[in-house]
């Protein structure tokens, strides 16, 4: 029996149409796969067993009519959820004991819309508390475990979304990016990763952490699978008022390779302070395979892009402080028992059901938004983010696609990093990116020299022109190949 | 370092978020949020003379009006479905008046 799971779209879809397995096959082989390899790397929270196999029968009964044609790019693939977004019956836990018994009373727009394009859905997945994080480590569900390595973190916020498609669990995957918790995870388990830009994806049913930076995107082992999911995803809806009216195809360029493609390399990235080595060799080895396969390398400057991190540590808090003032313990989420006065319960209930994470972010937005604060941090904050927009526009005035490194480093040990500042870090070379609202992706070129972990080197497009940063990916992986499950997982064929 | 909070300021932020605060956890709350702020310290020194904030990465955004058409949305029951404590068909919390309670 093959593994569903480690297949790819297209092999799913021509398996399909060549009548050589059932959906229904998908969805029981994907399930029991769940079952037996999950358990050591414990990416889902909750399996939607019954959701699946009634989305299999659709795609099994629209195939017996002779319609497949007409169904959606991810027919019959196996997909996954960040456990921030609603699908109804479900719970969504955020990966908090805030919200451990609230079950979704309705389904986001990003989960509808992969379940209307064919996707069976499989589950939720784990992730920092409220996405706080960079390792998947402060979910109070347990940690996910790195399938390349289990003593290893898989990134975060969305490490159970990145850890499931490497290890073979799911084709698709989706996940959320507020500084780089899809990039950054994908980096970590060397697998594609989609952080489209602002606006692309409706961000409706997706608990929200930092409103004008959160963007939803695909995991795939493939460029070609992540942008069929795009396909997918992107489009306006009317529920969330800055999704934008799109309408690209984008798998349309990627078989145009990176001849007369224009690559920005921006030097002081390269040599940044803390970015490792074997990081930095895989990035300019890609640098390399881009020229010679006919791209143009530039530099530019980014001369602002070091006060991404500070502007992003104001902003993100703010953005979270108010957007988690809802959980109320009345209307929904944890409450605690035995209080005869409100504010007693409001403090008790908040003060245990926030994770230490999400009560520092919360206490330290509350104080950035203070009077006279305010005018300190908040204000600069935005106006910095004018200045690294302006960058990135002067930038692509020069280049298609800009190449950097994704994360510092390759994923880390568990309890390897516990101080919030040293773990920020994580976030160096992603945050400019949802500052400006760019898209940002991370392409997998390998293993590192010295950890001999996955490396990947993320691609940034200008905004709305995320074509071009997947069109550099597809010619990167035409040299590297297209990202592997991890070799402990790999299925027998 | 540069005390940006106090023990006293971070008290009063909990309050403010409605989070319960131990004075066990207090010292640890006051150094963290110490250290967070000290590491924001380059947004204060940028020269920012003249320079418009961006509120929101897509700029061009213009307001739209909808028709104004009535659609189903949640019934009572759903909208009561995660509450935890209901009553009556709405949500019950705590006596807010009064005070005598205590």
């Amino acid at each position: 029996m093959a593994a569903f799971g480690a297949m790819g779209v297209r092999e799913v879809r021509a398996g399909l149409a060549a009548k050589e397995f059932s959906a229904r096959e998908v969805a029981e082989d994907a399930l029991s796969r769940i079952k037996a390899v999950d358990p050591q790397i414990h990416a889902f929270l909750e399996v939607t067993e019954e959701a699946a196999y009634a989305q299999a029968a659709k795609v099994d009964e629209a195939i017996a009519a002779g319609r497949l044609a007409e169904m959606g790019p991810l027919a019959g693939v196996p997909v996954a959820f960040k456990d921030n977004m609603n699908m109804e019956g479900t719970h969504t836990t955020c990966s908090s004991r805030m919200l451990e018994n609230y079950v979704s009373p309705y389904t986001a727009t990003c989960v509808a819309n992969t379940i209307a394009a064919g996707g069976i859905p499989l589950g939720k997945l784990n992730m920092d508390e409220f996405a706080f994080g960079s390792s998947t480590e402060s979910s109070a569900f347990g940690i996910t475990r790195n399938p390349w390595d289990l003593e290893r973190v898989p990134g975060g916020s969305s490490g159970g979304s990145a850890a499931a498609v490497a290890a073979g669990l799911a084709t698709i995957t989706l996940g959320s990016d507020t500084g780089g918790s899809i990039r950054q995870p994908g980096s970590f388990c060397g697998i594609v990763a989609v952080k489209p830009t602002y606006g692309t994806v409706s961000r409706y049913g997706v608990v929200a952490f930092g409103s004008s930076l959160d963007q939803v995107g695909p995991f795939a082992r493939s460029v070609e699978d992540a942008a069929l999911a795009l396909n997918a995803l992107a489009g306006h809806d009317p529920l969330d008022c800055t999704s934008q009216d799109i309408r690209t195809d984008f798998t349309a360029n990627l078989a145009e390779g990176a001849k007369g493609l224009k690559v920005g390399i921006v030097p002081a990235f390269m040599e940044a302070e803390g970015l490792d080595a074997e990081v930095r060799d895989k990035v300019a080895e890609a640098a390399r395979q881009l020229e010679q396969l006919g791209a143009e390398l530039v530099e530019v400057d980014l001369p602002n892009a070091q006060a991404a991190m500070s502007a992003y540590y104001v902003l993100g808090p703010c953005e979270a402080f108010s957007n988690l003032a809802r959980f109320d313990s009345v209307r929904y989420g944890y409450c605690a028992e035995g209080h005869k006065d409100l504010g007693g319960q409001y403090e008790d209930s908040r003060a245990t059901g926030f994770g230490p994470e999400a009560r520092r972010r919360i206490m330290l937005g509350s104080y950035l938004l203070s009077a006279g604060v305010y005018e300190k941090y908040y204000y600069p904050a935005q106006q910095v983010r004018t200045l690294i927009t302006q960058d990135y526009v002067r930038a692509y005035e020069k280049v298609d696609v800009i190449l950097a490194p994704v994360s510092p480093r390759t994923a880390f040990k568990f309890g390897e990093i516990s101080d919030p500042t040293t773990m920020y870090l994580s976030d160096m070379f992603t945050i400019s990116i949802n500052i400006a609202g760019n898209g940002g992706m991370n392409m997998p070129v390998g293993l590192g020299a010295e950890s001999g972990m996955p490396v990947g080197v993320q691609l940034i497009s200008p905004q709305f022109k995320d074509e071009n940063m997947l069109r550099a990916a597809a010619a990167l992986e035409t040299v590297y190949g297209p990202a592997p499950v991890a070799p402990a997982f790999c299925p027998e064929r | 370092m540069t005390q940006h909070v106090t023990e006293k300021d971070v008290r009063d932020i909990a309050t403010y978020t409605r989070i319960a605060l131990s004075d066990e956890e207090l010292p640890q709350m006051t150094k963290d949020l110490n250290d967070i702020i000290e590491s924001l310290k380059p947004i204060t020194e940028y020269d920012l003379e003249g320079v418009e904030p961006t509120f929101h990465p897509i700029g061009s955004l213009s307001n739209v009006m909808r028709e104004d058409v009535e659609t189903t949305s949640f019934t009572q029951e759903e909208a009561l479905s995660n509450a935890p404590k209901q009553q009556d068909g709405c949500f019950l919390i705590p006596a807010i008046l009064g005070g005598g309670d205590q």
